[in-house]
């Protein structure tokens, strides 16, 4: 199975660099982030306090909601109100004000306090983005149920600000990043219910959460009860998070059944899904089936893109059809690619497996002089490469340049080059990379020392057994 | 063969506790590290810092260290150390804790 060399193994970079940007999963959240101004707009006042907060402190210098004391904030307040000071009393302060407080009280607390504001100071008339700061304080209390919520949705529709979109969208954010995600369901169809069912940004934004941190059950059955009780149906975006999902579990078959179940649904497989299922295949090793994909998205005219090119470079290096991987560079030029160090560091994968880690080390040059840059990645490639094949002297060069450009090793290449030094009995070289990789906090000191200690071990033991200078 | 075995220590909380667990320390070392307790991995790069510090690898030989008395007391009163035998010798100061 997936005999990934050890610098593409555990990193953070390879995998995810590789394969990972791209996908539409990832796309859907920027997506939604950027489309989305006009919920940003609405809580910008959240954020704000920070800014107003030193303003106040200057000129008032006991201003200080540190207390959940609702008297004493009360009183703080009047104090404020009477100060004869020029304070902005306009919106976005009065929107401090209160968040500075909710942020240490009690959500009952905080609406008595919005309260006394109001009467302390009619000028003050709190629109949406004042409730939205106390939506946001009652979905983060970890609280067992949603009664508080409730308490300030109704609250708000007293007041004449009935709960919207925006609403809905922040408080099941919140919850999700609460770690309340039943929570966040139960919102999402009680408001449904009344009439307010989610976007496609709140309802993907909850079913990537989900299908991170809870069971892919909870999933399918939140997207049935939706679908049969509200009319909510699942989007693109929905399945391509759903099949990335599955892809990365490594569920083969599960992505299959999906995609047919977008087709059903009338969607036509985009450049993304296509992407997504072909990362799985490779995750597989399974080179041939990286090829059908291919094949099949062109049928359908589906345009692939540097991912797609990046991807199906990877997966035939990977299953050591370099040759193969090789003619697509010429594909990408005449379709208007650039390889980038994505593309060369599996190229290089591909050769240093082959055992021609010249070859890739040449790559490497012929890279440079593209004018294409190469990553961490790249250089912990062909460091584990070089040290496999003997070249030893080589990798110790590479090795230094990586140390001018304080690149970080990766524990693969770590472990395969601290063996090849042992080997050739410079040790005292292999406590300084043993230095480098602490120094540079490429991993973990544990992990640095235990492979330090595993390698002098068998060291020790292939001495023995006259392996070992 | 080796990264899959390094993997295993790293995922393996046991060994894990075992170099990073702060132990009470015989008199010899407490006097070398200046503490009272300490980690086994902290021990090793005290012993290693204070190595470099002064200057002990043998200069025509680095894989070899020339022990002062201090480092001496430490490590079984040997004269030189290989360096490839280092955290085998610190390991003897951390007997294996009786459950």
């Amino acid at each position: 199975m997936g005999k990934l060399p050890p610098s593409f193994r555990n990193a953070k970079l390879p995998m995810t660099a590789l394969l990972k940007k791209p996908n539409s999963a990832v796309l859907a959240e920027q997506q939604s982030s950027s489309q989305k101004p006009h919920y940003l707009a609405k809580t910008t006042p959240v954020k704000k306090p920070k800014k107003t907060q030193p303003e106040a402190a200057i000129q008032v210098p006991q201003v200080n909601f540190n207390s959940h004391n609702l008297s004493d904030a009360k009183t703080l307040f009047n104090q404020l109100v009477a100060a004869p000071g020029k304070l902005p009393f306009d919106l976005k302060f009065c929107n401090s004000i209160f968040q500075s407080f909710s942020l240490s009280a009690s959500v009952q607390d905080s609406i008595f306090f919005l309260k006394h504001m109001i009467k302390a100071h009619p000028p003050f008339s709190p629109d949406r983005s004042t409730y939205h700061v106390l939506l946001v304080q009652s979905c983060k209390a970890p609280d067992l149920s949603l009664s508080s919520v409730h308490q300030v949705l109704n609250f708000m529709s007293g007041q004449g600000f009935p709960p919207n979109k925006v609403s809905l969208d922040i408080s099941v954010r919140t919850l999700c990043s609460s770690g309340r995600e039943e929570h966040a369901i139960e919102l999402v169809k009680e408001l449904s219910a009344r009439d307010l069912p989610p976007d496609s940004f709140t309802y993907n934004f909850l079913v990537k959460h989900l299908v991170k941190n809870r069971e892919l059950s909870t999933v399918n059955s939140y997207i049935k009860e939706m679908r049969e009780c509200f009319d909510v149906k699942p989007d693109l975006v929905t399945y391509t998070i759903m099949i990335d999902n599955v892809c990365n579990k490594k569920n083969l078959r599960e992505a299959m059944r999906l995609l047919g179940v977008l087709s059903e649904e009338g969607y036509k497989p985009d450049c993304y899904v296509f992407n997504t299922i072909m990362k799985g295949h490779c995750m597989l090793s399974q080179s041939s089936e990286v090829l059908e994909v291919y094949r099949k998205m062109l049928e359908e005219g589906v345009k692939p893109d540097l991912v797609t090119y990046n991807t199906l470079i990877y997966g035939l290096s990977k299953s050591g059809r370099v040759k193969e991987a090789k003619k697509f560079l010429r594909v990408m030029a005449e379709t208007g690619h650039f390889p980038d160090a994505v593309t060369y560091t599996s190229l290089m994968n591909g050769m240093c497996r082959e055992g021609d880690a010249l070859g890739a080390l040449a790559l490497l040059e012929e890279m440079e002089a593209q004018g294409c840059t190469p990553n961490a990645c790249t250089y912990n490639t062909l460091l584990h490469g070089l040290c496999k094949a003997r070249l030893l002297d080589k990798g110790i060069q590479l090795y230094k340049v990586m140390k001018e450009g304080n690149m970080e090793l990766e524990t693969g290449s770590y472990g395969t080059f601290l063996r090849a030094l042992c080997r050739n009995g410079r040790v005292p070289e292999a406590y300084e990379v043993f230095d480098y990789a602490v120094e540079s906090k490429s991993m973990t000191d544990v992990a640095a020392y235990t492979t330090l200690e595993s390698t002098l071990k068998w060291l020790k033991k292939a001495k023995e057994q006259g392996l070992a200078v | 063969m080796l990264p899959g075995k390094v993997k295993a220590v790293v995922d393996n909380p046991k060994k894990i506790s075992n170099l990073i667990d702060l132990v009470n320390l015989p008199s010899t070392l407490r006097e070398f590290m200046g503490q009272s307790r300490t980690s086994r991995l902290g021990c090793f790069k005290h012993v290693w810092s204070y190595i470099k510090k002064h200057n002990l690898q043998d200069p025509k030989n680095k894989n070899i260290v020339n022990c002062d008395e201090k480092l001496k007391s430490i490590l079984l009163g040997k004269e030189k150390v290989d360096l490839a035998e280092l955290p085998m010798l610190i390991k003897l100061h951390f007997p294996k804790q009786p459950k």
